[in-house]
C-alpha cells in the first residue's frame, strides 16, 4: 500500500510561496511587538483571507485595476466599479516578473508584471487603467497588455507647475471617465460622483484622525500596522474598511487615555520616505521598529501620499467636480517622477516638524531610478535643516537582512545618542 | 576587581576584549566564527578568562556586537558594530590624536564612519551586500593565486610593473578576471597589487560619501595587510593610522561601552 502523492500545479506552488511570505510578515506583526491592538485583527484576517487563503472579496463585481495613485477612485466608485490597486509587494511575483523585464528593473514593477504573468488573483481585475507615471510602470502596462489583459494608458504629465499640464491631465481624466463609463455601461452623474467624493473623503478623514494619534509623545500604534491599514485600502471593500478604521480609532482613543506607548521612552521617532512599503514587503519598516525606533509618519504612495490631500470642490457641478478630482491627483502628488519636485522636500520637512521626528529614513528600491536620483537633493535639504537622514537601497529579496539591520540599528543608536546629548 | 567584556561576533571571526574599570585593555582573544557562533563565542570567552585568571563572576557587564550579537544571550546589552567600532577606535587611538574618520574592512562588509568632535557617529556608509572589497575577497584572491593571505603584503611590495586593473565589483566575477590575468601571463605580484588598489578605490569611494576628515583610522582584519594599507593611503592621499591589533577595535569598543553602561546604571540607582 502506498498513498498516491500529487505534485502541486504551478499555480498551487505560487500560491503556497505567496502564503508563506504573507504569513511570516503577519506573524511578525502579531507576535513580535508588545501591546497588540485588538482591532488590528480585522486587518490581519483580511490579508490572510486574500493572500494566504486566496479568497475573493468582490465576486460578481466589476474590478477596475489601477496603477500608482493617480487613477481617481472617486470616479470608479461613482460608476459602480471596485478599484483594485495592482502595485505589488510579493517576492514570489518579483521572481516571476524577472523573466520578463530587464534584471535591473524596480522590484515593484517586476512583481506587478509577475502577478499578471502568473494569473494568480483572488480578485482579478476586468480592465486596468495605467497612468503614464514612470517609464517602468508605463512600459509594464504594455507588457501586461501583451498577456491579453486590457490595459488603457491614462496620459499623465511629468511637470505639475504649468497650466498646460493641468489642462492635459484634466482632459486625461475626462477621457478616462468616458472610457470607464462605456465599459461599465453606466453614466457618470452629478449625484453618483458627489456621493463617491464624499465617501472617499470620509475614508481619508479617518486616516487623518489616525495620524493625529501619532503626533503624541506616547504613540499608540506602530508604523507597520499603519502601513497594513493603508495597504488594505488598495483592495478592501470600502465600507468595511471604514467600519474597521472607526473601531481602530475608538480603541486607539482608549489607549491614549490609558497612556499606552508601543515604543520605548527613548525610542527615536522616524519619518519614512521613498519607495512604498507594500504588503508583504515590510522589510525596512519591520527592521526599523524591531530596532527600537518608531515610524511616526511617512511620505510614500502606499500611505500618506495616497491619503494626504483631499478633493476640494467649489461648486458641486459635474465638470467642476471632475476638475477638482483631477487637480487633487496632480497638484498634490509628490511623486519623484515630477521634475521640479520641491513639494516633496517641503512635505518631508513639514512631517518631521509636525510629528516631532528625530530622523528620516529614505528607502529606494534598487532599480527605481527616480527615487535613487532624488536621493541627493533630499539628503542635501535635510542636511541644511539639520535633520539626520539614512539612505538605504533595498529590494524584495529576503537576503541582505544582516547589513540592513546593522545600518538601521547604527542610525537609531546615533539618534538616541543625539537625544541624550540634547538633554 | 570588576571587569567588562566586549564580544564581537563577526562573519569570519569572534573577537573578545576585556577591560578593567579604567577602560584599560586587559586581554583579548580571536577565534574563527565557524558554524556555531554562539558555542564558539562562549568557549572563546571561557578560555580568555582562564588565561587571564579572571573568575566569570568578576565580569560584571557584557556587551555583544557584530552580526551574531543577538545569539549571545548572556550579554547584558547589544549594540551595532558601527557604534562599537567608533568607541573602540577613539579609545585605542587616544595617543595618536582625535579620530574623525574610520575605515573598517571586515569579513563580509566594509564601512566608512564619520565622527564629530565629541566622537559621536554622524554619518556612515556600508558596501551593498556583495563581498567585493572585503576580507572574504582577499581570501578568494589568495586561494586563486595559491599564496597565503598573510603573504599578500609581501607580494604587493614586490610588484615592479603597473598594478593591474581589476574592474569587477563582484568577488565571483573578480575571480574569473584574475584567472584571465594569469592566463595572460601577468605576474602574481602585479595582480596582488592590482587587487589591493581595486579594493582601495572602492573603499575611498565609500569614505568620500561620508566625507574625509583627518585623522583617518583603519581597522578590521585586512588592516594587517600593509600592502592594502599603502594602497588606501595612496588613493586617499592621506596617512592613515592602523592600531596594533586592528581586529579587536570593535570588541574593545563594546567592552568600553559595557564599562560605561555599568557605571551609568550604578550612578542612576
Amino acid at each position: 500500500m502506498h498513498t498516491e502523492l500529487t505534485i502541486e500545479t504551478p499555480h498551487q506552488r505560487q500560491n503556497r510561496h505567496k502564503a508563506m511570505e504573507a504569513i511570516s510578515v503577519l506573524n511578525a506583526l502579531k507576535e513580535d511587538f508588545k501591546s497588540p491592538i485588538r482591532s488590528m485583527g480585522y486587518f490581519y484576517d483580511l490579508f490572510e483571507k486574500v493572500y494566504c487563503r486566496h479568497e475573493p472579496l468582490h465576486e460578481g463585481k466589476a474590478k477596475i485595476g489601477t496603477m500608482c495613485i493617480q487613477i481617481p477612485s472617486e470616479i470608479i466608485y461613482a460608476l459602480e466599479g471596485i478599484p483594485i490597486r495592482l502595485c505589488n509587494g510579493f517576492y514570489t511575483d518579483d521572481e516571476i516578473g524577472s523573466d520578463l523585464l530587464p534584471q535591473k528593473s524596480c522590484p515593484l514593477v517586476k512583481a506587478t508584471v509577475g502577478w499578471f504573468a502568473s494569473d494568480n488573483f483572488s480578485d482579478k481585475p476586468d480592465i486596468t487603467f495605467s497612468p503614464t507615471t514612470c517609464d517602468q510602470k508605463t512600459k509594464a502596462g504594455a507588457i501586461i497588455g501583451s498577456f491579453g489583459h486590457t490595459v488603457i494608458d491614462v496620459g499623465f504629465p511629468r511637470t505639475k507647475e504649468s497650466e498646460e499640464s493641468r489642462h492635459y491631465w484634466r482632459e486625461s481624466v475626462k477621457s478616462f471617465a468616458v472610457k470607464l463609463s462605456k465599459f461599465q455601461g453606466k453614466k457618470l452623474t452629478k449625484s453618483n460622483l458627489e456621493s463617491a467624493i464624499k465617501k472617499v473623503g470620509y475614508a481619508q478623514s479617518l486616516y487623518h484622525k489616525l495620524t493625529e494619534f501619532r503626533k503624541a509623545k506616547a504613540v499608540p500604534i506602530l508604523g507597520v500596522d499603519m502601513f497594513l491599514v493603508t495597504n488594505a485600502f488598495f483592495f478592501d471593500k470600502i465600507d468595511e474598511w471604514i467600519g474597521a478604521v472607526e473601531k481602530l480609532l475608538a480603541e486607539l482613543e482608549q489607549r491614549v487615555n490609558d497612556g499606552v506607548n508601543v515604543a520605548g521612552k527613548a525610542s527615536p521617532r522616524i519619518v519614512y520616505t521613498g519607495s512604498p512599503p507594500i504588503f508583504p514587503n515590510y522589510k525596512i519598516p519591520l527592521i526599523i521598529e524591531e530596532s527600537d525606533a518608531i515610524i511616526v509618519a511617512d511620505e510614500t504612495c502606499s500611505s500618506n501620499r495616497m491619503f494626504n490631500d483631499m478633493v476640494a470642490v467649489d461648486e458641486w457641478n459635474l465638470y467642476d467636480m471632475i476638475d477638482s478630482v483631477s487637480d487633487k491627483y496632480l497638484k498634490a502628488c509628490t511623486c519623484p517622477i515630477f521634475t521640479q519636485n520641491d513639494d516633496r522636500i517641503r512635505r518631508i520637512i513639514q512631517l518631521v516638524h509636525t510629528y516631532k521626528g528625530d530622523g528620516v529614513i529614505y528607502q529606494a528600491f534598487a532599480g527605481c531610478q527616480v527615487y535613487e536620483m532624488e536621493q541627493r537633493s533630499v539628503l542635501a535639504a535635510m542636511e541644511r535643516e539639520g535633520i539626520p537622514i539614512l539612505y538605504i537601497e533595498s529590494d524584495y529579496s529576503p537576503s541582505q537582512h544582516g547589513q540592513l539591520t546593522t545600518r538601521v540599528e547604527a542610525f537609531v543608536e546615533s539618534l538616541k545618542n543625539r537625544k541624550r546629548m540634547k538633554k | 576587581m570588576r571587569y567588562f567584556a566586549g564580544i564581537d561576533i563577526g562573519s569570519t571571526a569572534i573577537k573578545i576584549s576585556i577591560v578593567d574599570e579604567n577602560k584599560n585593555l586587559i586581554g583579548h582573544k580571536i577565534s574563527a566564527s565557524g558554524s556555531m557562533f554562539y558555542k564558539y563565542a562562549q568557549e572563546t570567552l571561557s578560555e580568555l578568562l582562564r588565561e587571564l585568571k579572571i573568575d566569570e563572576s568578576e565580569v560584571v557587564y557584557t556587551v555583544a556586537t557584530g552580526y551574531g550579537r543577538k545569539l549571545f544571550k548572556e550579554a547584558d546589552e547589544n549594540v551595532s558594530e558601527i557604534t562599537a567600532n567608533a568607541i573602540g577606535a577613539q579609545q585605542s587611538a587616544k595617543s595618536y590624536g582625535e579620530i574623525k574618520t574610520i575605515i573598517n574592512i571586515g569579513g563580509q562588509d566594509s564601512k566608512a564612519i564619520s565622527l564629530d568632535t565629541e566622537g559621536n557617529v554622524v554619518n556612515f556608509a556600508m558596501n551593498d551586500r556583495c563581498a567585493a572589497g572585503t576580507g572574504k575577497f582577499l581570501d578568494v584572491v589568495a586561494m586563486n593565486l595559491e599564496i597565503g593571505v598573510d603573504e599578500l603584503s609581501e607580494y604587493h611590495f614586490k610588484s615592479t610593473g603597473t598594478p593591474l586593473s581589476i574592474s569587477s565589483t563582484c568577488a565571483v566575477f573578480a575571480e574569473s578576471e584574475i584567472i584571465g590575468l594569469l592566463g595572460n601571463n601577468h605576474s602574481v605580484e602585479d595582480i596582488v597589487s592590482g587587487v589591493h588598489y581595486s579594493i582601495a578605490k572602492r573603499i575611498v569611494k565609500l569614505v568620500k560619501r561620508v566625507g574625509v576628515k583627518e585623522n583617518v583610522y583603519f581597522d578590521g582584519g585586512p588592516a594587517l595587510n600593509r600592502g592594502l594599507v599603502s594602497a588606501i593611503e595612496n588613493e586617499l592621499g592621506h596617512k592613515i593610522f592602523v592600531p596594533s591589533y586592528p581586529q579587536i577595535t570593535t570588541s574593545y569598543g563594546a567592552a568600553v561601552l559595557a564599562c560605561d553602561a555599568y557605571v551609568c546604571n550604578i550612578e542612576s540607582e
